[in-house]
């Protein structure tokens, strides 16, 4: 099994590595550069919510503030991309540690917690959409820059698929490791109950603000790929919508194992390039894909799958 | 005296759930506190492990004050409270909850050094040693590698007792351990309980289940309506006219 699983690895490393050079298709590899940059989104979401238990409202502002403090790093303290990018998710870092250290202190849970987060991340949402003279308001920031890499401009959407992958990898990798040690046991156990954690010696607070921080840092440094991807820069990047984004993509993927969100990335980005609706039946489509998932398999599409082979191993 | 419990006074508005109460441990001892339903018996025991601040008086844990002191330094400190109805995850096995426990020994083995378990995971193996020791203390060989969610009632309370031993504590504080347990699983209970005490951990248990208590216990406390109201060897304090009153509601003799 362990090498079978192993060979099954490999052979998705080699086939998303080799992918490029068999699609030529701009159009596929742009979906694809979106799906792993959203994938990175609801891997780094599902830490806070899938592993900790805890329904973060936060991640699209983490996600958003991370673009602008680049751009605005860059622009103002004239460092290169990233700098800027560490920069940004530092700054994300700090405001991550003040909103976590005021809804952990009061022990804000389920519902009040995703409210209070919603309430911050709100608050960012309409300072950026109202400090026109940072931001531009609605207009939002053109960025004319791309990232430098050894010695590379990743400008073609061949390298930004490469720089997507290996991004996301890495997320994969830093969760995983994140998630398989003392720290995810730690994770668990607060999930389960406040009060267990407590009674284990485990320090609630701590753990709790260790995996909002480190969710929210990756978000930002996700950000900051997006935007200089796209190109572009608007307040939408801190919405509502984006957040409840990444829950879908989370519950629909599966949210008990590190990688089962990047399936359901993969799907919500690249379903609406597959099949062509208006705005509002997509809404409408998508909305009863999500509850029909939901309904049918509450472990979501990889989780359900998951557990299907495991059945099937042992029996 | 390893814990002193000082006047310990819990009120809600009104309700006065624990009452002036107040007894010591000494170390390897087995102490008993029982009482009718609603005496006030667990909030005492959350009162002593942190989990809610006294009204007044105070806890001394090796003669040091712990009232006040966060719950999870108080469990550092190796005194560990289990939970009446256990706290489990349906979808990982025995030895995975022990693993999810493990966190104080970690810390106390590897201090910041655990960080290096991050980047080699070898590191934290020797936890696993432990893990499976406390699995045969507990008798939980046979289910060890089954899902939670498989587990009889039984084996599921004697999993919480595994995970709080996990703690390594110095004193474990058992709430109810034998309710909803058959006479059987008692048994086991008892076994193992007496093995605790073998190896040097001290035990503080409140049950309602009298039998059960009196055949274990060094040392019996009996609540009623949150105040003590009998302390000594089981079988006398059983024989107490006020704990039978508590218990009965008359006295033995009208029966």
């Amino acid at each position: 099994m362990r090498f079978q699983n192993r060979f099954l690895f490999f052979a998705l490393a080699v086939a998303l590595l080799a992918l490029p050079l068999g699609v030529k298709s701009d159009v596929v590899l742009t979906i694809l550069v979106f799906s792993w940059l959203q994938g990175m989104l609801a891997v780094s979401f599902n830490l806070i919510f899938g592993f900790t238990g805890q329904l973060t409202m936060f991640h699209a502002a983490a996600f958003g503030i991370a673009g602008y403090a680049t751009h605005l790093s860059m622009q103002h303290l004239g460092v290169g991309y990233w700098t800027g990018t560490v920069l940004a998710a530092l700054f994300v870092s700090v405001l991550s540690i003040i909103v976590g250290t005021i809804c952990f202190r009061f022990r804000l849970k389920e519902f009040y917690f995703a409210i209070v987060t919603l309430a911050f991340s709100e608050m960012a949402r309409l300072t950026v959409l109202n400090w026109n003279s940072v931001t531009n308001g609605t207009l939002g920031i053109n960025l004319q820059e791309k990232p430098w890499l050894f010695g590379f401009k990743v400008n073609d959407t061949v390298s930004w698929y490469y720089l997507s992958l290996v991004a996301l990898a890495v997320t994969l990798l830093v969760c995983s490791r994140l998630v398989h040690s003392w720290m995810g046991r730690c994770f668990s156990a607060i999930r389960l109950n406040d009060e267990l954690g407590d009674t284990l010696g485990i320090n609630v607070f701590r753990y709790k603000l260790a995996a909002f921080v480190a969710g929210n840092f990756i978000a930002a440094v996700t950000g900051s790929l997006y935007a200089y991807y796209l190109g572009s820069l608007e307040p939408g990047f801190l919405s509502i919508d984006q957040s409840l984004g990444i829950v879908a993509m989370v519950l629909l993927g599966g949210r008990s194992s590190v990688f089962a969100p990047v399936v359901g990335a993969v799907l919500l980005t690249a379903l609406p390039h597959l099949i062509h609706f208006s705005a509002e039946v997509r809404s409408i489509v998508y909305g009863s894909i999500l509850i029909l998932t939901i309904l049918v398999m509450p472990q979501g599409i990889y989780g359900s799958i998951a557990a299907l082979l495991r059945k099937r191993h042992a029996s | 005296m390893l814990l002193e419990v000082r006047k310990l006074t819990k009120r809600f508005g009104g309700l006065t759930a624990v009452a002036d109460v107040s007894f010591g441990i000494s170390k390897g001892e087995i102490v008993g506190i029982f009482g009718p339903n609603g005496s006030g018996k667990t909030t005492l025991l959350n009162l002593v492990a942190g989990l809610m601040p006294p009204t007044e008086g105070g806890v001394l844990w090796k003669s040091v004050p712990i009232q006040g002191l966060p719950a999870h330094e108080v469990a550092a400190s190796g005194l560990v409270k289990t939970f009446q109805n256990p706290q489990l995850f349906a979808e990982l096995t025995v030895l995975e909850h022990l693993h999810i426990a493990a966190h104080l020994e970690l810390k106390r083995r590897l201090g910041w050094r655990r960080l290096a378990t991050l980047v080699r995971p070898d590191l934290a193996q020797a936890g696993h040693e432990r893990a499976a020791q406390i699995v045969r203390i507990c008798r939980l060989e046979a289910s060890r590698d089954r899902l939670a969610a498989e587990i009889s009632y039984g084996e599921e309370k004697m999993l919480g007792v595994a995970m709080a031993l996990m703690c390594e504590p110095e004193l474990l504080l058992l709430d109810e351990p034998a309710s909803g347990l058959g006479a059987g699983e008692i048994e086991n209970l008892e076994a193992v309980l007496r093995d605790l005490k073998a190896q040097g951990t001290t035990l503080c248990i409140i049950d309602h289940k009298v039998g059960f208590l009196g055949r274990l216990a060094d040392r019996a406390i009996g609540l009623h309506h949150g105040a003590k109201i009998a302390e000594g060897a089981p079988d006398e304090v059983l024989r107490n006219p006020d704990v039978v009153m508590a218990y009965l509601g008359h006295s033995r003799d009208r029966i």
